[in-house]
């Protein structure tokens, strides 16, 4: 059982361990999409949105279903079936709702499905005991955390695009990648920063 | 239809033409997690392996019975269920490794190779071929991922396969063992390849 | 109207034989990994007994080990390891479990005092989920071997047991290094290994010594 607060550990997973930047989850649609910040943005806010709803539903199923029934071991196929399931929601939402948002979000929307971080999450929160309220903060925490992530690497890569001249070869992927690890040591300075017990 | 590739064909084009990482960026999600400890990406490269090319062998014998609307969720429980018994048979004959691991094996279900693979491959050739498919491209990742290993093991531990391999005043790069360690190490190394290797059209362009 | 029966039934029978094969692969190895897991907090167990087990060593040999050296016993509703001498005779020491919120998570470990409860024999800890590099290094040697030989003692009021604090000059006599770089995990094996001992020493202990 971790004692941590809820407060505490949602500015944890933002920062200090953040889920793509130190867990190295939800990388795949993050090389694409941080092109644009604007829908890098509203990708952000459906992956919070869907990381919380499913971390606290995975929660739930774990340890009020599988468990009980003594099935835990089906649990990389119920999480994905929840979470799966939950998108397409989502998906029917927006797009009746938030035509706009839609369009813009294309395909991203559902491969958010596939996204490492979503299931990753779950399986995280079971590892480390997590009690409802954490699994919540937490999940709300790494979405945030992805968010910010995505936003941040994407606006340096365009800038640097923009403005410099590459070398061969450097152009895409490699230089995502080690803008991102740039980015992942300045979020190891946050390590310092929090005050447990 | 084109004339379907003879099988050493499709192995050297997962292998390296288009060998998933290097080329298409993908799926370097989870395992890079791992590749702190040669060991640990060894085991993962095994479980990777046999997952998508058991997956790609069973979508590709079930394709002409698999309707398409359902064939994502077909797919998805075909890979879940190969990705379970991976991880059960490492905890039960690796249990230290297992527990090194976490749900970084779980995770290779996300991995959008396993998934990319029976999509735009086994659900149109035979089993066969998918098989080999599979195995082509798992291998061509799992080689990256060892190359990142032996780079990331001995600077940031010390050790290779937990022998020590640094002389003994080395200080451990520990930034190595951490995860921006494993993104600088794999940026650079696709730098390398893409600066010395151009493949398509669009990279050449890209060299000027 | 057929299509959709045929998607249903596909799927259904796609669950049925993958769930089946799934179930079958985990009984067939529920045994083993049960024993892994029976195994693992066994050599734990034996190793801060002082107990010399191979690393290498299989399962039966470590369970033999276990069998022969260590008897556990329930005290107020808690286990205690007992270690024996060679003969089976003489009581060596006692282990019990340690564990607590870490900074990412549960640390589990094992501690292990001598047959007066006046000294530390040895501690280990068998599971976390630490940052490698940083948390994880309490498994390290350097840092467990600190603990060997430290007095114990129930503590009143402020006072601990032991510190862990920065390394640098200056030790004074119940000061450990802590983990450079890792500031929470350090503190909160402070936090719940002082205060596992003073448990043990308070309820445990005073009900051992009544035999």
């Amino acid at each position: 059982m971790v004692q941590v607060d809820a407060g505490t550990l949602l500015f944890a997973a933002i920062f200090t361990n953040n889920i793509l930047l130190t867990n190295f989850l939800g990388l795949c649609p993050f090389l694409a999409i941080s092109r644009e910040i604007r829908s890098a943005l509203g990708l952000g806010a459906a992956v919070v949105f869907v990381m919380t709803c499913t971390a606290v539903l995975n929660y739930l199923a774990y340890y009020y279903v599988l468990l009980p029934l003594n099935l835990d071991h089906f649990r990389y196929i119920v999480f994905i079936i929840i979470i799966a399931a939950f998108v397409q929601l989502v998906e029917m939402t927006v797009e009746r709702f938030f035509p706009a948002l839609y369009y813009i979000l294309g395909i991203f929307l559902p491969l958010i499905t596939v996204n490492c971080a979503i299931l990753g999450a779950s399986l995280f929160l079971i590892i480390r005991e997590y009690t409802l309220v954490q699994s919540m903060a937490y999940g709300a925490g790494s979405g945030a955390g992805w968010m910010i992530a995505i936003v941040a690497v994407g606006a340096l890569r365009e800038k640097v695009q923009k403005s410099a001249k590459l070398p061969k070869g450097l152009e895409g992927p490699a230089l995502t990648l080690i803008i991102t690890g740039i980015m992942a040591l300045a979020f190891t300075a946050f390590s310092g920063m929090i005050q447990i017990q | 239809m084109p004339k379907p590739l003879s099988s050493s064909q499709i192995f050297l084009q997962g292998l390296w033409n288009d060998n998933p990482v290097l080329r298409q960026i993908l799926g370097i999600c989870s395992t890079l997690a791992v590749t702190n400890l040669l060991v640990n990406t060894l085991v993962m490269n095994a479980g990777l392996i046999f997952t998508v090319g058991m997956s790609s062998l069973t979508v590709s014998i079930l394709r002409n019975y698999t309707p398409m609307k359902i064939r994502m969720m077909a797919q998805t429980l075909i890979i879940a269920s190969y990705v379970i018994i991976v991880d059960i048979a490492i905890a039960a004959y690796l249990p230290d490794i297992s527990e090194a691991l976490g749900p970084y094996v779980g995770l290779i279900i996300t991995n959008c190779i396993v998934m990319g693979r029976c999509e735009a491959f086994a659900m149109k050739n035979r089993p066969w071929a998918s098989f080999l498919d599979g195995l082509a491209m798992s291998l061509g990742y799992g080689a990256v991922l060892l190359i990142i290993a032996v780079i990331r093991e001995p600077l940031g531990f010390g050790t290779l396969l937990g022998y020590r391999v640094m002389p003994e005043g080395f200080t451990p790069w520990t930034i190595m063992i951490m995860a921006p360690g494993a993104f600088f190490t794999l940026g650079l190394f696709v730098w390398f390849l893409r600066a010395k290797f151009p493949q398509t059209a669009e990279e050449k362009k890209q060299g000027h | 109207m057929k299509k959709r029966l045929y998607s249903i039934v596909f799927m259904f029978v796609l669950t049925f034989v993958f769930a089946a094969v799934v179930s079958a692969v985990k009984v067939h190895n529920e045994e083993r990994i049960q024993i892994n897991q029976q195994v693992k907090l066994q050599r734990v167990i034996l190793k801060v007994l002082g107990v010399p087990v191979d690393e290498k060593a299989p399962n039966r040999v470590v369970i033999q080990a276990f069998e022969r050296r260590v008897k556990a016993i329930e005290v107020k509703q808690q286990t205690l390891y007992v270690g024996y001498g060679e003969g089976g005779k003489q009581i060596t020491g006692y282990a019990f479990p340690v564990g607590g919120a870490g900074f990412w998570g549960p640390v589990y470990g094992m501690v292990s005092v001598d047959p007066e409860a006046s000294r530390i024999m040895g501690i280990a800890f068998y599971r976390h989920s630490e940052t490698p590099g940083l948390g994880a290094r309490i498994t390290e040697t350097w840092f467990t071997k600190q603990f060997a030989g430290l007095p114990i003692f129930p503590v009143e009021g402020d006072k601990k047991i032991f510190f862990l604090k920065p390394a640098g000059p200056g030790k004074g006599p119940n000061e450990l290094d802590a983990i450079t770089g890792a500031t929470g995990t350090s503190r909160a094996v402070e936090a719940f290994v002082n205060r596992d001992l003073d448990r043990f020493l308070r309820e445990m202990w005073k009900q051992v010594k009544k035999g």
